[in-house]
């Protein structure tokens, strides 16, 4: 009696490990990348994989005559590991492009520090009619 | 006799802790040809050079990879990250630091050309080796071109 409680025992111990193994192997696979929010006021026709997009880091200064577009947020979802600043730049760059806008500006930024791995930002994006590739901007690099 | 058997175990779990980071590691090699060659590289719209091309890239991102050259069209793709199988070896041995540390450092992931309805894009191939991608791209004419003449050697 004391062996088949046992082996009961055993066995619904082992399909909870499994149980917890597949819900690590879940949250793993579907949590990395960071959490976006995003709040387009504004959207304009897309633009083209041609049509350059300036990147505007914080001491970046905005041009006269552009229009808001929309904001981005980025933050750590607590599982997130593809948050480097090149790879939210880019990111944010993609976004701006589905959104007509191209310029991605910066507002806020928070570097990587003791509770977070990650670097979170704060990004508007705008419409500006003029040449952007003149415009003193960051220089995307890869990782 | 059972201590050795422990012992072995222990070694196992310890060494294949995080399977996918210790077998595939972080960063993948990705190769780049075309024909015909001299094509312009971008990937993320940074120029990393002219094909043949290898660069390491991070797994745990995705790419987008343009290749241009005068009088052909721009060929143009992504890389995507596709679930690395290695990372498995973690659930079946019981690695559960393996399950933390491989999404950490990206080896859960490997990256492949985007593919539509599994398929490639056109005048695309694939080769695979040793965990490593190598894509071929053929370069399709721009018929917007005019050819005007040729350059010959002089002799």
């Amino acid at each position: 009696m004391q062996l088949i409680m046992r082996k009961l025992e055993k066995h619904i111990h082992m399909r909870k490990m499994n149980k917890i193994l597949i819900l690590i192997t879940v949250i793993g696979i579907t949590s990395c990348s960071p959490k976006i929010s995003s709040n387009f006021t504004n959207p304009q026709s897309k633009l083209s994989i041609n049509e350059k997009v300036a990147l505007l880091d914080i001491e970046h200064i905005l041009p006269k005559n552009i229009v808001k577009v929309g904001e981005l947020r980025f933050q750590d979802s607590g599982f997130t590991t593809d948050c480097s600043f090149n790879s939210l730049m880019n990111q944010a760059r993609n976004e701006a492009r589905i959104n007509g806008a191209n310029i991605v500006k910066v507002i806020d930024k928070k570097k990587p520090n003791l509770w977070s791995t990650c670097y979170r930002l704060k990004i508007e994006l705008y419409k500006y009619t003029g040449d952007v590739s003149s415009l003193p901007q960051y220089k995307l690099k890869l990782d | 006799m059972k201590i050795i058997i422990k012992t072995i175990q222990l070694s196992l779990i310890v060494l294949l802790s995080s399977c996918a980071t210790i077998i595939s590691g972080s960063r993948q090699t990705v190769g780049i040809t075309s024909e015909p060659s001299s094509a312009k590289v971008y990937i993320n719209e940074i120029e990393i050079g002219k094909t043949p091309i290898e660069k390491k890239l991070k797994r745990n991102q995705e790419y987008q990879l343009i290749v241009k050259l005068d009088g052909y069209k721009s060929y143009e793709t992504k890389l995507v990250k596709k679930f690395n199988a290695w990372y498995i070896g973690n659930v079946l041995i019981g690695g559960t630091i393996g399950l933390i540390i491989d999404p950490i450092t990206g080896a859960m992931f490997k990256l492949k050309p985007e593919e539509i309805d599994g398929n490639l894009k056109s005048r695309t191939t694939l080769k695979t080796k040793s965990g490593n991608i190598y894509v071929n791209i053929s370069m399709e004419i721009d018929p917007t071109w005019n050819k005007v003449g040729q350059l010959e050697k002089s002799e």
